[in-house]
């Protein structure tokens, strides 16, 4: 996995009204802790986090993180925080690693392929997990994990046993947990129910006409007779 | 519709919804969500109405969840009634909303589709409300 390098100033003041100055300025408030260093409060160029988040490695990628002070920091990152409405990030943790010792990280799961006999069934391919916690070294964490459903049926399913997790990673997701599942869609379900709904509707209506002309023809020589009487 | 089964209190008072929402801000289950931009009572009725435009719209394919539930009782005083004699009766359920709230979500359809459907559903809402994708919301630093 390739490292980036970012430049983060320490010595921020912390809280609120000093935080929401440091956004207006366009860095980012965050703190640097693990490893057994004291948790570093520091700020990050915006522009900066973008560029280092944005590489084939997403959120997993290793980070050089250089400390004011000539100091240097392995790191990645712990947690992003971010605003509910515009959803860029308030705050960022990194967290310091070691290249031989193992993280455990998120990895996000990638369908890839067509379900082409799920689609024409009218079924869904529902992906119950986004992603899988992962004990890897900061060397051989994947950008992804990759699963491919083009060859999924109704009634299909992938588990997180069935995943091929590159050589050096691990998982404790329980290995049935499913992850991917072919199944028939609730909204094909109720466009059916539906569909049924009309059909019946439909004959019921055809009946009634069919009832009610049989009637007809069967009182009028009554309502003739009647009037003849 | 949607509506407790039991309440421990038959009526609530309205409160305020100050500041943005606190949590759900992010799509978990689907794709593609609908996001408040407004604070606002979603009544039980609306969230069918946007149920039923987004089933429709979709058509076959696709899953359809809802993140909000209307727990809140509201009460409303005959009409010509006197002021007075205590609080009126409850009427209709709502789901209190802030902004940022992801309310809706799909998954298993094309973004187009699931744009055009949800795009049916934020009809049905008294609120401002986006279209949002689980990847935009990454996307963004």
């Amino acid at each position: 996995m390739p490292e980036v390098t970012l430049v983060a100033e320490s010595g921020r003041p912390a809280g609120t009204s000093s935080s929401k100055r440091l956004r207006l300025e366009g860095r980012v408030p965050g703190v640097v802790y693990g490893h057994g260093i004291d948790p570093l409060p520091v700020s990050v160029d915006r522009k900066g986090l973008r560029a280092v988040l944005h590489t084939d490695a997403g959120q997993n990628a290793l980070i050089n993180l250089e400390v004011g002070g000539g100091t240097s920091h392995l790191t990645i990152v712990k947690e992003l925080q971010r605003h509910p409405v515009r959803n860029d990030v308030v705050h960022v943790d990194f967290i310091v690693v070691s290249r031989d010792e193992v993280v455990t990280v998120d990895v996000p799961i990638m369908l890839i392929g067509e379900a082409k006999q799920v689609l024409a069934n009218d079924g869904t391919v529902d992906q119950s997990m986004h992603s899988l916690t992962i004990h890897a070294k900061p060397g051989n964490i994947p950008n992804e994990i990759e699963i491919d459903v083009s060859e999924l049926a109704i009634g299909d399913s992938v588990r997180v046993g069935d995943l091929k997790l590159p050589a050096g990673v691990t998982t404790d997701v329980d290995g049935e947990e499913p992850v991917v599942v072919a199944q028939v869609s609730a909204v094909a379900v109720e466009a059916e129910q539906l569909e049924e709904l009309a059909e019946a509707i439909h004959e019921a209506e055809a009946a009634e006409a069919t009832g009610e002309g049989e009637a007809d023809a069967g009182e009028a020589p009554a309502a003739e007779a009647s009037e003849e009487g | 519709m949607l509506m407790p089964r039991k309440v421990a209190h038959r009526k609530h008072h309205r409160g305020r919804m100050k500041g943005d929402t606190k949590g759900g801000s992010l799509i978990t289950f689907g794709e593609f969500g609908i996001q408040a931009l407004e604070p606002g009572w979603i009544t039980a009725r609306q969230i069918e109405a946007a149920r039923i435009a987004m089933t429709r719209h979709v058509k076959r394919g696709g899953k359809v969840w809802i993140n909000i539930f209307p727990d809140k009782p509201v009460t409303e005083k005959p009409a010509e009634t006197r002021m007075g004699s205590g609080k009126g009766n409850p009427e209709r359920w709502v789901a209190v909303v802030k902004p940022g709230r992801v309310m809706f979500e799909l998954g298993g359809v094309t973004e187009q589709l699931a744009r055009e459907a949800m795009e049916r559903a934020i009809q049905k809402l008294p609120i401002k409300a986006r279209f949002v994708t689980r990847a935009g919301v990454e996307a963004e630093v």
